[in-house]
């Protein structure tokens, strides 16, 4: 998500000079010449902030600034007049028409950028790739429900997880919470009375600390007609009652852009670990795959040279099992990174039924592959 | 509030002073520096090479005119400074961005100028800043305007600041 700020300004120098100030911050700016040029754009795509001139062409900045706040749609945008217009009257003319900030040019970029900074998370631009969430770090779910015992199961779903759950049960509650709080996540029941899912959604989503925070709609699975309703104003997605609560943890953490890698992939020592759980359903099996080939390259990069498939969780084969594994050999073998397996029980007796299969070896434990790789130094079974 | 005719031609000198030193100091981090000239009203401006003047009238209280004037290179050092880009840049942009960077400090010193003026109970407002180009031109003043020119230095380069005024609404 980028935050977008509108300048409204005649002078392109002016908006070069915005350009600048900002141009080490995760933003877009977008530019207006006049109060026409600016409505319109404010209309097509929403800004975040809006930096207002006075004195243009075509239509002033008052004239703008007071067609803005009669607008329902755009009377909530923060608007900062950055003018050359100052004088204690003209300041307290304009700013009782309502505006957050008033800049007097001449201006220094980094008081633009402070100013602005008080309205909106700006975070700097950096080199390095930004690294995502992970699945193991503490994030805050809100869930607006009426019914505790759906609170009750979500909180008794999820519990293994780091996210902290806060149930509420009416919109005002949950319209206080997001004002004191830094939600990730929010969960709205779509059977609240008078619509009153449809009517938090769209004020949480006139608020800046919630425009871009992930919402779900919780709703009967035969409520088609809310889940298309949902689905037209925009919710992030619906989880269906009876709720499956792995399911609906896969959507959180997709929701919330979490990396999920780390359940199933390691650097033990000098090893590359694949673990995988004790349920691989397809959705596992297709996080993992997106996952393995960078994963792989990501180990060879730093050094390793050697990879062990963990399998001593898993009590099922199946053919998707099977060819992510095929996958996973290949990759190693295309790095020239050695590999072996650990596993136990029916997975082992499962394997010899299959004919790509039956010759896979296992080591009990991880302990004894890295032995089995330090006593051969060769490729191993595969 | 007292008539135009009675603020003393010090207070006008403060004004502008402090708004070229402002916006100068603030957008191009240059010292400026007033420098008096020989006779208060000269009968020329004695301007040798090709100029750029950017000007901003404001309207009120006081109806006036500022144009600054500044030779053309001192003008394209200004834009680039502005524009955080290198004069080679800023010659690929064109003569535009150049009038344009001159109008918006034209319009800022001035702008620091009536808001000073404002404050002052004289409450006007800005109108839109216009360019001009060329050499050896001169600009009169209509008979019920007073005049007041001040010469400012800024690194070495000189830049001129033309007041025409009269009383307005």
């Amino acid at each position: 998500m980028r935050y977008k700020i509108l300048s409204v300004d005649d002078s392109k120098t002016v908006r070069i000079i915005i350009k600048k100030a900002f141009k080490n911050y995760d933003c877009e700016i977008l530019e207006a010449a006049n109060g026409v040029e600016g409505l319109a754009i404010a209309n097509k795509e929403p800004p975040d902030v809006i930096l207002l001139d006075v004195t243009m062409p075509v239509m002033d900045g008052v004239e703008m600034l007071t067609k803005l706040k009669s607008d329902p749609n755009l009377k909530a945008i923060p608007v900062v007049m950055l003018t050359a217009e100052g004088g204690k009257d003209n300041v307290l003319k304009i700013a009782k028409i309502g505006v957050r900030d008033y800049i007097v040019k001449p201006f220094k970029e980094d008081v633009l950028v402070q100013k602005v900074g008080r309205i909106i998370d700006l975070k700097p631009i950096t080199d390095a790739p930004s690294k995502n969430k992970s699945i193991f770090d503490p994030a805050k779910l809100l869930v607006v429900e009426d019914k505790p015992a759906i609170f009750a199961q979500i909180q008794e779903g999820l519990k293994h997880t780091p996210w902290q759950l806060h149930g509420v049960a009416t919109t005002g509650e949950a319209i206080d919470y997001c004002g004191a709080n830094a939600v990730d996540l929010i969960m709205i029941s779509l059977s609240l009375p008078e619509d009153a899912a449809f009517t938090l959604f769209r004020v949480l989503r006139t608020s800046l600390k919630t425009k871009y925070t992930p919402i779900f709609g919780l709703v009967v699975k035969t409520d088609n007609a809310a889940q298309q309703q949902a689905q037209q104003v925009g919710f992030t997605g619906i989880a269906t009652k009876p709720l499956d609560l792995p399911d609906l943890e896969a959507k959180i953490a997709r929701a919330m852009n979490l990396d999920t890698s780390e359940r199933y992939f390691r650097i033990d020592g000098d090893m590359f670990v694949m673990r995988l759980p004790e349920t691989c359903t397809p959705s596992v099996i297709a996080e993992v795959g997106n996952y393995l080939r960078g994963k792989v390259s990501d180990a060879v990069d730093s050094g390793i040279g050697r990879a062990v498939f963990d399998l001593h969780e898993v009590k099922r084969l199946d053919m998707q099992l099977i060819k992510l594994l095929l996958t996973a050999m290949q990759t190693c073998r295309e790095v020239a990174l050695q590999y072996t397996l650990v596993g136990s029980g029916p997975v082992v007796a499962e394997c010899k039924g299959y004919e790509d299969t039956k010759g896979w070896q296992f080591h009990e434990t991880i302990e004894e592959a890295r032995q089995s790789f330090a006593k051969t130094n060769a490729a191993p079974v595969a | 509030m007292p008539a135009i005719k009675d603020i003393p031609d010090a207070v006008f000198e403060e004004t502008i002073t402090r708004a070229v030193k402002e916006v100068f100091s603030t957008m191009l981090s240059q010292p400026a520096r007033y420098v008096p000239l020989d006779q208060p009203e000269p009968e020329s401006l004695e301007l040798e090479h090709p100029q750029v003047v950017g000007t901003v009238g404001f309207i009120g209280a006081i109806n006036g005119l500022i144009y600054l004037y500044m030779d053309v290179a001192f003008a394209q050092k200004c834009a680039a400074s502005l524009l955080g880009v290198s004069e080679v840049e800023l010659s690929e942009m064109g003569d535009e961005a150049v009038n344009d960077a001159i109008g918006e400090l034209t319009n800022m010193t001035v702008g620091t100028f009536k808001n000073q003026l404002s404050d002052r109970g004289f409450a006007c407002r800005l109108t839109i800043p216009s360019i001009l180009r060329g050499s050896r031109f001169r600009i009169e003043p209509i008979s019920s305007a007073t005049r007041r020119i001040y010469r400012f230095d800024i690194a070495g380069c000189a830049i001129t600041a033309d007041l025409l005024m009269q009383p307005g609404e």
